[in-house]
């Protein structure tokens, strides 16, 4: 998915502590995954993370809607396994 | 204080320390004016963060001059433009987003550098603060490099201005980084730093990636000496006063509580 500048959606998902599951926090735009890890490090800065990470929106296949964020990555039916 | 000796000059190892934390603390201001004009918000809100770790940085390099005997309040909040030690690169406002890349890839490059090398030196307090200053400088040269391809990479405008800003930077600010002079071959034979052409290097190498990108040989740029002012550890000139106006907190003088 395309943002401003030619830049691409990046999903943002972050645990506070060990053993937590992640949680998606929020996205950045961002051109390139360096910038995207930046982004999201300064952005989301509000909580001392254990661990955050960042997936570019495309690569998200959402298994059971078709509606939301992630609804246009969904293979046309028939094709989903 | 322009030039010449004087009897209230600090000792070399101070001036040194001086000139991390003035061009850290410039370098924060000159981020700090494109929180809202950067390319996009995360871009702003990555540049607040930088600014925000060159002021906590600066903070930390002017506390050791404590050991020095001198007074950290004072040296902050005292001094006037032509007494502060910062690299010339900063001493204008950063005028289009490509100067701001480049003093990302150029001045904070070489800062990094500089403490690298003062932390790898004798001196205890830098081997036991500057590790973390280097970690959060991980970020900058991502930010930079990241920014600098982008640009170069672009062509056209963006990259005809990154050129003109690191051309205009780098002869400076190497001869800022690799002081020949013998005030700093004091330092590096106590031990303290390492020596200028071990810390040329390493920019060097660290740079080679982003200057062949927009066609410069990092190693073939020559340092610009000219002016060199021993005492002051810089060229000649002086960051421009609504920096150090800035720098020096002139404006919260009544709400000053250390």
């Amino acid at each position: 998915m395309t943002a401003g500048l030619g830049e691409e959606v990046y999903d943002v998902f972050a645990r506070k502590n060990r053993g937590e599951p992640l949680h998606h926090i929020g996205y950045v735009d961002a051109d390139g995954e360096a910038l995207a890890r930046i982004y999201a490090w300064t952005t989301y800065d509000e909580e001392n993370w254990f661990e955050m990470c960042v997936i570019r929106r495309d690569n998200i296949i959402p298994v059971n809607r078709a509606d939301g964020p992630w609804g246009r990555n969904r293979p046309p039916i028939g094709e989903a396994q | 204080m322009t030039g010449g000796k004087h009897s209230s000059d600090p000792p070399p190892f101070a001036r040194h320390i001086l000139s991390l934390a003035d061009t850290k603390r410039i370098l924060g201001i000159r981020y700090s004016d494109w929180l809202l004009g950067a390319p996009s918000i995360e871009t702003g809100i990555a540049a607040s963060a930088m600014a925000q770790d060159e002021w906590g940085h600066a903070r930390l390099l002017y506390s050791m001059l404590k050991d020095f005997g001198f007074d950290p309040f004072e040296v902050e909040h005292e001094r006037p433009a032509a007494r502060y030690y910062s690299a010339p690169a900063l001493d204008e406002p950063l005028e289009d987003w490509a100067g701001v890349v480049a003093a990302v890839a150029v001045v904070d490059r070489a800062l990094e550098v500089a403490l690298e090398s003062l932390s790898s030196g004798s001196f205890e307090l830098a081997q036991s603060r500057i590790p973390k200053m280097l970690a959060e400088e991980e970020f900058h040269r991502s930010f930079g490099d990241a920014w600098f391809r982008r640009l170069s990479d672009a062509g056209g405008e963006g990259r005809k201005r990154l050129e003109s800003h690191v051309g205009a930077m780098l002869p400076s600010t190497l001869a800022w980084l690799a002081p020949e002079d013998g005030a700093y071959a004091e330092l590096v034979s106590e031990g303290l730093v390492r020596s200028a052409a071990e810390v040329r290097d390493r920019f060097d190498q660290g740079f080679a990636h982003l200057a062949g990108a927009i066609d410069i040989e990092a190693a073939a740029v020559e340092p610009d000496r000219s002016g060199w002012d021993e005492m002051r550890r810089r060229g000649p000139g002086a960051p421009a006063e609504e920096a150090v106006e800035r720098a020096r907190g002139d404006r919260n003088r009544a709400l000053f509580v250390e």
